[in-house]
């Protein structure tokens, strides 16, 4: 146990010295930062998606949440000039207590009837962006968001520049993952986990379910308004079809390809779907079919995802040690 | 009333209604601290449904729930089991994708002085707090007779070995009070035995026990006063020689005279 703890420990940093270094071994190419940024916002998406399923839940208003994040980012700025540090704290926390809001009576809702009624949310939130055109600018969106410049006196950074933006992105991701695997790993994981394997046991033993899933849910929806936040001010516009169910589902996506029970799942699945998403980019709307081609693939073949990967091949190989 | 003989449970002209469906009738039931109190019945009498208006999981129609005199029968199931008062389920109920030993930390909940920025930060305290809460899980792993087996998965258990571990997860809350629902169901004569052993060894710790139980042999043994059940209603309460010999019981049963144990 204590050996494979190493060993995922080895992973978690060789990721994070591969992603600081990435950079240069691209050679500062435009478009790999472009993916890399965009990956880590995939995997943003899909580990705090992943902390409301520790719960057994599957939350479809992820992309609506998302958004909360990114249009009141976006809008302080361009309103109020109010700049990207202090309002993607400020979009992060909008949504949080959104989330905090919503989950009352979200949270009483079970199996399939969450899904409809996350999915609902996360719609309504999505026409409400549209519908207040003349606050949010309705189905056109935002325009204008620009990234901000950090003055630190002896030096300024642009962050429209993609390696300052992809240094900034790999930051947040990495509290965000940091943040996600401390949580999972404490009681607080435990008790989400003793949710998510028998809800009336654990409420027998002493857990306030209802107050842990607001918690998982208000924290997991945090880190997606964040990571809303920083979209974007990367693509310096958005609309509402940004954050529409397609979100959470490639999140959703993302998340069953990776594997579902530990941290590295989720964050495994957004890299390589990313990888192989933009590798399509010539074959169309075959993406989108693609995407759907491999979910079934995993689910038929791969039964526990990517991450079951190295456990295979250990069983393989010892396997064949007792030939 | 001495000491010794203080009322723990207290439930007066209980009624619980599902729609149309009276499951209990109007019950008063009193158990004393230390004691060990049966509940039988023909299936359908009520039994588990009492145990989950205790318990909390269903909320009691009319009447009241007193555990250590404060009314209960208004919290929620996770208040109750603070309150002192923990259960264990019909059917074997563990966290199956926990080990053994993860379960009873589980069961820990409540004594473990959790804070979930604690918990975040894993500060020393907490870190310290955790290890405690381990160790006090393979005590109580040790207790029930399950030590030599904390690390394994619990589906690789033999049933009567999961339902003990049932109760260690419910020990584990360090209650006042268990309700057992069946705890010898599909189990053979010797894991029955190691059963009412232990049940015996769970009262001796301080801790009342209420149980539900279809082997009459095993109530018999184990209880001091047995409660008997039918329709919702008490027909018997008393000794369980003086059960043994109520008409109304055997005619409950059996629907004639012959001897029941």
């Amino acid at each position: 146990m204590k050996y494979l703890d190493q060993i995922a420990r080895y992973r978690w940093e060789g990721l994070f010295l591969f992603s600081l270094l990435f950079p240069f071994l691209c050679g500062f190419d435009k478009y790999l930062m472009h993916v890399a940024i965009t990956i880590s916002l995939n995997v943003a998406m899909a580990t705090s998606m992943w902390l409301i399923w520790t719960l057994g839940l599957i939350s479809f208003a992820h992309g609506g949440i998302m958004g909360i994040g990114a249009y009141t980012s976006a809008l302080l700025l361009t309103k109020y000039g109010v700049p990207m540090w202090i309002g993607m704290w400020v979009g992060a926390a909008a949504a949080g207590l959104f989330a905090l809001l919503i989950s009352f009576p979200l949270m009483r809702t079970r199996a399939v009837y969450f899904f409809m009624a996350s999915w609902a949310i996360g719609e309504v939130i999505k026409r409400n962006f549209a519908y207040f055109r003349d606050f949010t600018g309705g189905w056109n969106g935002v325009f204008n968001i620009k990234a901000p410049v950090l003055d630190l006196g002896f030096i300024s950074l642009d962050f429209s520049d993609r390696t300052a933006f992809y240094y900034l992105a790999i930051l947040v991701v990495s509290f965000v993952i940091l943040f996600i695997y401390r949580i999972n790993k404490s009681r607080t994981g435990m008790m989400f986990w003793s949710i998510h394997e028998h809800e009336l046991l654990a409420q027998h033993i002493g857990i306030n379910v209802l107050k842990q899933k607001v918690i998982a849910f208000t924290v997991a929806c945090f880190l997606a308004g964040l990571a809303g936040a920083l979209y974007a001010h990367y693509q310096t516009f958005i609309n509402p079809k940004s954050f529409d169910i397609w979100k959470s589902e490639f999140a959703l996506v993302h998340m069953i390809v990776g594997g579902l029970s530990t941290v590295g799942g989720p964050v495994t699945g957004a890299i390589l779907l990313t990888v192989i998403d933009e590798l399509l980019r010539a074959a169309g709307h075959f993406r989108v079919i693609s995407f759907g081609v491999i979910l079934i693939g995993v689910v038929i073949l791969l039964p526990g995802g990517l991450e079951s990967v190295p456990a295979r091949i250990r069983n393989y190989l010892s396997k064949d040690l007792h030939k | 009333m001495n000491v010794e003989k203080a009322q723990l449970l207290n439930v007066d002209n209980l009624t619980m209604r599902f729609g149309g469906l009276v499951a209990i009738d109007d019950l008063s039931l009193k158990v004393s601290q230390g004691e060990i109190r049966g509940l039988i019945g023909p299936n359908g009498a009520g039994k588990t449904t009492l145990f989950n208006a205790i318990s909390g999981r269903h909320p009691a129609t009319e009447g009241t729930i007193r555990f250590k005199n404060r009314e209960i029968q208004k919290l929620k199931p996770h208040s109750i089991a603070e309150c002192g008062l923990a259960r264990t389920f019909q059917h074997v109920t563990l966290f199956k994708n926990f080990s053994v030993l993860r379960n009873v930390v589980a069961g820990c909940q409540l004594k473990c002085d959790y804070s979930f920025w604690g918990a975040l930060l894993n500060t020393r305290d907490t870190r310290r707090r955790e290890a405690e809460s381990e160790a006090r899980a393979l005590e109580f792993l040790d207790f029930v007779g399950l030590g030599h087996v904390a690390h394994a998965m619990p589906s690789n258990l033999p049933h009567g070995n999961q339902r003990t571990m049932g109760i260690a997860i419910a020990l584990a809350s360090e209650p006042r009070m268990l309700l057992l629902d069946e705890p010898c169901a599909g189990m053979n004569i010797e894991e029955s035995q190691e059963m009412v052993n232990l049940i015996r060894k769970i009262r001796d710790s301080g801790v009342s026990v209420m149980l539900i139980e279809h082997d009459m042999k095993v109530i018999m043994r184990v209880c001091d006063n047995i409660t008997v059940l039918n329709f919702g209603t008490r027909i018997a309460e008393g000794t369980p020689v003086e059960i043994r010999e109520n008409p109304l019981v055997r005619q409950a049963y059996l629907g004639s005279t012959t001897d029941v144990a």
